[in-house]
């Protein structure tokens, strides 16, 4: 069973005196658990509307999204908010952690909406801050941090639950070169360590690079063509 | 701590000097309404206090007869003893021999209005009994002794010790007149009872009247005014034919409709005030949760429930109400208890008021009830839920994917 099934999907957006937009046109695609999978394109070509639907943050106009088998259409808001708790761990390009919670605040609310105790939150929070060089920035709140140290904290928050799919929309668009090079290289390790399902977005080359798999979208559609990476 | 509350509370102080804004505004209407409810209840609603400053009833028996035309051969003749009346225990009962009539002295006359009376049961009845500025009340068995007011002593120039010629139209309608001795000089808020009421000893009322063992009038004061219509229906049977009972709301229904105007105008001031003060942080609490729509886009895309969301902006106004409560509450309770014992003075001139016949004294006591601060409080923890409400589903409303887009 794949993690993420993705068939015939289309998104059009209706906005009041505005031509409905067609982001998706009848997108369909597969990723296998442990992937670490590539959305490339250009700017407006869909990558962020497809990952929002895939995360259930955002509803199809038609088709049907399944994670981890369970299929997403017809699913109340409470119970896509569960889903996306136990399943899914968002990246996103503006880091967008919660500023008046420290670092491992942050990653420990996750835990706390799946109602796991206050020393064991502790505990796994640290230990994975420990693994990913984060260990001094446990007490920090985010304001006080670089870029690229949110964007670690951020991946930790994603991970720390243990979902069957992290989706980075553009993780390293506001990172220089060097410190986004260091983020991927992060999170491939992540993926082969722990065996983590990621799907990022991204039109930087040499994020692309890094990708297992990259499927790139044009106007709302996928192209047939698919790269293998390494 | 609860995780939802502790965010709450984080995010309350993000804006520290818009927080603090909404934390004066419900504290001061808090305060206003508070203090406000103590000073109306205590200058209209204490109709116990505004009686005891005329020597009034809360119930009042007449013979039948009497009241049209002061007729001083219509007595209380077998008037039981108190025990019959089966009144509260804690009720305060005085008989008056009453009679109109004209004080001499060697410095003029003047018309007064005379009261026999049982001197200790009439200080319970008459605040102005409990202010003799000069000499004292006359003591029992003072067959001669007369208790004036300031108003009057000074008209007749009369001091302790002086001289007093009393003249009324005795029950058999000739004059009865007698020669008293001032041994006191009492003081009232109300000029007019100053003026008008002498008293002396019922024996000696009756004596210038030409009585032999009668009064007019009975004055019933209760602890709580709401017996008033209980313990006069009582009354009524036990007296049976021939007597009159009447209670205050008879004998001076302006206060009542006083108590009852109470009640309203501080309902509807609290309700002014809640009104203004809660659609004043609602605007407030609508920017600051509107201004976080990304984030709490987050939280949702984190797998936040909607719910969740709700509970964490009521958080929000909780800790914003429960602030204010306790410096505003704290602050209108204190001051409305400080009044409450000291009292202070509503008008300009004068220590009182008169009203369609009653007294109201201008040395406002609040009244302190702790119900009126509970009472407000709730208004404010029920405002906050619903300011919280609002604007949370404002957010709820939204797909979590377009609340991360809003900047
Ligand atoms: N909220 C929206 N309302 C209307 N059109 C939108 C909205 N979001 C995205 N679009 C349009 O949908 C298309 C795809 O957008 P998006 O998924 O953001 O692409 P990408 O992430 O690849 O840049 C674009 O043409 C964009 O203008
Ligand atoms: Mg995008």
């Amino acid at each position: 069973m794949p993690t993420v099934e993705v068939q015939n999907v289309t998104r059009v957006y209706e906005e009041k005196g505005m031509p409905p937009a067609q982001a998706l046109r009848g997108v369909s695609l597969s990723v296998e658990k442990g992937e670490f999978m590539a959305l490339a394109g250009p700017s407006g070509s869909g990558k962020t509307t497809l990952l929002n639907i895939i995360g259930g943050i955002d509803a199809a106009t038609s088709g049907e999204v399944r994670v981890d088998g369970q299929a997403l259409s017809g699913l109340s808001r409470a119970a896509l908010a569960d889903l996306r708790r136990d399943r899914i761990g968002f990246v996103f390009q503006a880091y967008n952690l919660v500023p008046v919670l420290t670092a491992a605040e942050n990653a420990e609310y996750v835990l706390q909406l799946k109602g796991v105790p206050a020393a064991e939150r502790r505990a796994r929070v640290k230990d994975v801050f420990e693994r990913m060089g984060l260990g001094r920035f446990l007490d920090s709140r985010p304001l006080k941090m670089s870029g690229g140290q949110q964007q670690r904290v951020a991946v930790a928050r994603a991970i720390v639950a243990d979902p069957a799919v992290v989706l980075a929309d553009e993780p390293t668009a506001n990172l220089d070169q060097r410190t986004g090079a260091e983020l991927m290289d992060l999170m491939h390790g992540l993926n082969r360590e722990r065996g983590t399902t990621f799907i990022f977005s991204s039109h930087d080359p040499m994020v692309l690079s890094r990708a297992q798999r990259v499927v790139r979208l044009v106007d709302g559609e996928l192209e047939r063509a698919e790269v293998r990476g390494p | 701590m609860n995780g939802t509350l502790l965010l709450g509370w984080r995010n309350i102080w993000r804006n520290r000097r818009r927080t603090l804004i909404s934390m004066s505004a419900i504290g001061v209407g808090l305060f206003l309404v508070v203090f406000y409810s103590g000073i109306v209840g205590g200058l209209l609603g204490n109709a116990k206090n505004e009686l005891d400053n005329a020597g009034m009833g809360h119930v009042e028996v007449f013979a039948k007869g009497y009241r049209p035309k002061r007729d001083v051969a219509a007595t209380l003749a077998a008037f039981p003893e108190r025990a019959a009346l089966q009144l509260p225990a804690d009720a305060e009962l005085g008989t008056r021999v009453l009679a109109r009539g004209l004080a001499t002295s060697a410095h003029g006359s003047e018309a007064i209005q005379l009261n026999g009376v049982d001197f200790a049961a009439e200080s319970l009845l008459s605040a102005h009994l409990r202010q003799v500025k000069q000499g004292a009340l006359p003591v029992d068995g003072d067959g001669k002794g007369v208790l004036v007011g300031e108003e009057l002593a000074t008209r007749l120039n009369l001091k302790v010790g002086g001289k007093l010629r009393l003249m009324v139209q005795r029950a058999d309608t000739e004059m009865g007149a007698d020669l008293f001795r001032v041994r006191g000089v009492f003081h009232s808020i109300a000029p007019s009872i100053g003026q008008r009421q002498v008293y002396v000893s019922q024996a000696a009322a009756r004596e210038l009247l030409g009585l032999s063992a009668a009064t007019h009038q009975a004055v019933i004061q209760l602890s709580d005014p709401v017996q008033a219509d209980a313990v006069a229906a009582r009354l009524k049977v036990t007296l049976g034919e021939g007597y009159e009972v009447l209670t205050w709301a008879e004998l001076v229904p302006v206060l009542k409709r006083m108590e009852a105007f109470t009640d309203t105008v501080v309902f509807f001031l609290a309700m002014f005030v809640y009104l203004l003060v809660g659609l004043g942080v609602l605007n407030t609490m609508l920017m600051s949760v509107l201004e976080r729509t990304r984030e709490f886009g987050v939280l949702l895309a984190l797998g936040t429930r909607p719910a969740r969301i709700v509970r964490l902006v009521i958080a929000e106004s909780f800790w914003i109400a429960t602030l204010s409560v306790v410096v505003g509450a704290a602050a209108g309770a204190l001051l409305t208890w400080h009044f409450s014992q000291s009292g202070f003075h509503i008008t300009g001139g004068g220590e009182s008021f008169q009203l369609e016949g009653a007294t109201i004294g201008t040395l406002v006591k609040t009244r302190f009830n702790p119900w009126d601060v509970v009472r407000a409080a709730s208004f404010v923890y029920v405002m906050a839920l619903i300011v919280g409400i609002y604007p949370a589903t404002r957010i709820t409303r939204l797909q979590p994917a377009e609340a991360l887009r809003r900047t």
